[in-house]
């Protein structure tokens, strides 16, 4: 299938409130099929409130959700899948029942919605815990069951909401792998998260929310070349506390262990390098580009 | 592309499925029909007819306990007689209990402490007679004469209110159904009530939005919920039909047939109200401890109608009961002993049945609006409050 302009989750115009509080104010942004994108803010920007209207469980004041260039009817959303903030299952369930049960209410046939159930757990690695009780399984495998239930009906769209966090190194290469695979097949995958680093490992595309406003969204390599900034990175050994303090025109983004990152505000990366060598034996110097987390900040503290 | 699927029944049948599957449901089953058939065994053992033990000593006595065992007959009790060598061994057997008393010489009536009454008025009645008749003949009057103006009929009982056997038994079978009823109802609107805080509590309930209507998850779980409760009912019923006629407690088996359908048909009208309501208490909570406190006007209502209905099996053409049997939520637990009593009108039947359906229909979409509207918050929600027209 070729792609059109069309092929696309969008959310066009929305707008929420509750009760004084504008959760949300012109919210657009589209995830193209095929693209995995990372929607990201700072807490109770509107990430949640978005997906959850994108998926129906709550009402937009205004504006639209469209998928393949139509809007949105429960039909539709059924294709969907969902990864909610506030995880839920039912705690005195059987795992397997639990997401068949799932699958149906999503469409499925009973037959398919069984192998298709018997296929997630095996993929996510919880099929040995098949027959027990959701309750009884560790926060981790509660985690796998419940994406293993975003997942069980072969959504054409996935929405998760901080998919990532509650998950063991192990367990963020297994989702990581599942999402680009879905994304692979075609489906339009966007997710939320504070691990920006992941998020820029994973994601071509990111979409960024503050206070209930997209401010800024598009490639990341885009984001990052539009960013102005110049950016050093520069560790010394044996410098003296404090010493970058002391070189003019350069202010300090992001501390590491024997140096910085800093953005240059008047100095030149020489300045830098010349101040770095008075202060000790400099061990890494490079000029960087903003880091996603660094755009974020920007984006965020404007 | 999937087809268009009605949701509801998947959701009713993961409500009966997972509930009967439960362990405490499975025991609690057991133990009230095992408690029932005890019930019925044990009355059937208590219900054989009234029996006597008469210790007879000495001289004219065994004539006389005879005579008593005769009399005792004619009005349908059963009276065994026993004749001792002395005194003192009959004071010991009524002293043992062996026998309820002694007709010592034929003068004397021997009881442990608590005279059994019909026995002791039997045995009197017969004494008195005999002691009669002997005077007459010492006075000279033939045995003849004497019997023939001694032996006279007893005087007809016309009774007011006749009680027929049929309508006492079917009392019995009312009385336990209302029992029912009420356990029932309370039972299976706790478990909607209890099942909707589940879902919101585990917060599953935002990963069942995604997919099906609230309405859908409301219908699916109170029909799910419900077919369970009137399974289990008409289990129990079929258990204790068969119980009672196994013992031969029940002399018109139709009758009780047509009770338990009667039951079957008012827990139906009486569910789907209550389970409305108690939808309502658990969707404006979010924890299982706060549902006491919003079920409390419920658990009220439920009792109230309980006492009524418990009231109309001994008195159904009652004020209170004739009004309560027309109420939607005490309907369903004083109609049926009305009906069953034979004391409703056709009128009344009808009537109460099409409050109890039209007071139903106008609950379902106010409770499934605030369900609907309560779902995604948290805390206590104010009814007034997701009611209003802005409130979604």
């Amino acid at each position: 299938m070729t792609a059109t302009p069309d092929d696309a989750l969008e959310l066009v115009g929305l707008e929420r409130r509750f009760g004084a509080v504008v959760a949300l104010d012109d919210v657009s942004f589209r995830v193209p099929v095929g693209e995995m994108v990372g929607f990201v803010g700072p807490n109770g920007a509107g990430k949640t409130t978005a997906m959850r209207i994108a998926l129906g469980v709550l009402q937009a004041d205004a504006g639209r959700v469209r998928w393949r260039g139509r809007d949105v009817d429960a039909e539709t959303r059924r294709r969907f899948g969902y990864l909610p903030e506030e995880r839920g299952l039912y705690p005195k369930m059987r795992v397997l029942d639990q997401l068949v049960y799932l699958a149906r209410l999503h469409g499925l046939e009973r037959d398919d919605a069984r192998s298709q159930a018997d296929r997630m757990i095996e993929l996510l690695g919880v099929a040995d815990r098949a027959r027990a009780r959701a309750e009884s399984l560790s926060l981790g495998n509660q985690q796998r069951v419940q994406l293993a239930a975003a997942l069980v009906h072969r959504p054409e769209v996935l929405v998760l909401d901080e998919p990532f966090s509650g998950l063991d190194p192990v367990g963020v290469d297994v989702l990581s792998e599942i999402l680009r695979r879905q994304a692979e097949e075609g489906a339009p995958v966007v997710f939320s998260s504070h691990q920006l680093e992941l998020v820029e490992r994973l994601c071509e595309s990111v979409v960024m929310i503050d206070r209930g406003r997209i401010v800024a969204s598009g490639r990341i390599a885009d984001l990052r070349a539009r960013d102005p900034r110049r950016l050093v990175r520069v560790e010394v050994a044996g410098a003296p506390e404090r010493w970058l303090d002391r070189v003019p025109g350069v202010r300090v983004l992001e501390p590491l262990s024997e140096g910085a990152i800093v953005e240059l505000d008047g100095a030149s990366e020489s300045n830098v390098l010349d101040a770095a060598r008075a202060a000790g034996s400099v061990r890494h110097f490079s000029v960087v580009r903003p880091s996603l987390s660094e755009i974020f900040r920007r984006e965020v503290a404007r | 592309m999937t087809v268009r699927r009605r949701m509801w029944p998947i959701i009713a049948r993961r409500e009966f499925v997972e509930r009967a599957r439960d362990r405490g449901f499975q025991v609690s089953t057991a133990i009230t029909l095992v408690l029932l058939t005890g019930v019925i065994v044990i009355s059937a053992a208590f219900n054989r007819p009234t029996s006597f033990d008469l210790a007879v000593v000495g001289e004219g006595s065994d004539a006389l306990g005879t005579q008593v065992r005769v009399a005792a007959a004619a009005l349908g009790v059963e009276v065994v007689v026993h004749e001792l060598a002395d005194e003192a061994e009959a004071r010991r057997a009524v002293d043992a209990g062996e026998s309820d008393a002694a007709l010592v010489d034929a003068a004397q009536i021997l009881v442990r402490a608590d005279p059994p009454d019909q026995l002791v008025g039997l045995i009197q009645a017969v004494s008195v007679r005999e002691r009669s008749r002997r005077a007459l003949i010492t006075a000279g009057l033939t045995p003849e004469e004497v019997d023939a103006a001694l032996v006279q009929a007893g005087l007809p009982v016309h009774a007011l209110e006749p009680v027929d056997a049929r309508s006492r038994e079917t009392a019995t079978v009312v009385f336990v159904g209302v029992l029912l009823l009420y356990g029932q109802l309370f039972a299976y609107g706790y478990w909607v009530a209890a099942g909707v805080v589940e879902e919101k509590s585990s917060r599953v309930v935002e990963v069942l939005l995604a997919t099906v209507r609230p309405s859908h998850l409301l219908r699916g779980k109170i029909l799910g919920i419900g077919l369970l409760g009137l399974g289990q009912l008409l289990l129990i019923g079929l258990v204790g039909l068969f119980a009672s006629s196994a013992v031969g407690t029940l002399d018109f088996p139709s009758g009780a047939v047509a009770t338990i359908g009667l039951v079957l048909g008012w827990f139906i009208l009486g569910y789907f109200f209550y389970a409305s309501l108690f939808a309502v208490a658990g969707s404006i909570v979010t924890r299982q401890e706060d549902l006491q406190t919003t079920m409390t006007p419920l658990t009220i209502l439920i009792l109230g109608s309980f006492f009524i209905g418990l009231t109309a099996t001994s008195n159904p053409d009652s004020t209170l009961a004739t009004v309560a049997s027309l109420l939607p939520f005490s309907s369903p637990l004083v109609m049926p002993t009305r009906i069953a009593l034979g004391e409703a009108a056709t009128w009344e039947v009808v009537a109460s049945v099409a409050i109890s359906v039209g007071a139903t229909a106008a609950v379902i979409p106010i409770a499934t609006t605030i369900y609907s509207r309560a779902l995604l918050r948290p805390g206590r929600v104010r009814i007034r409050q997701v009611l209003r027209p802005d409130g979604g």
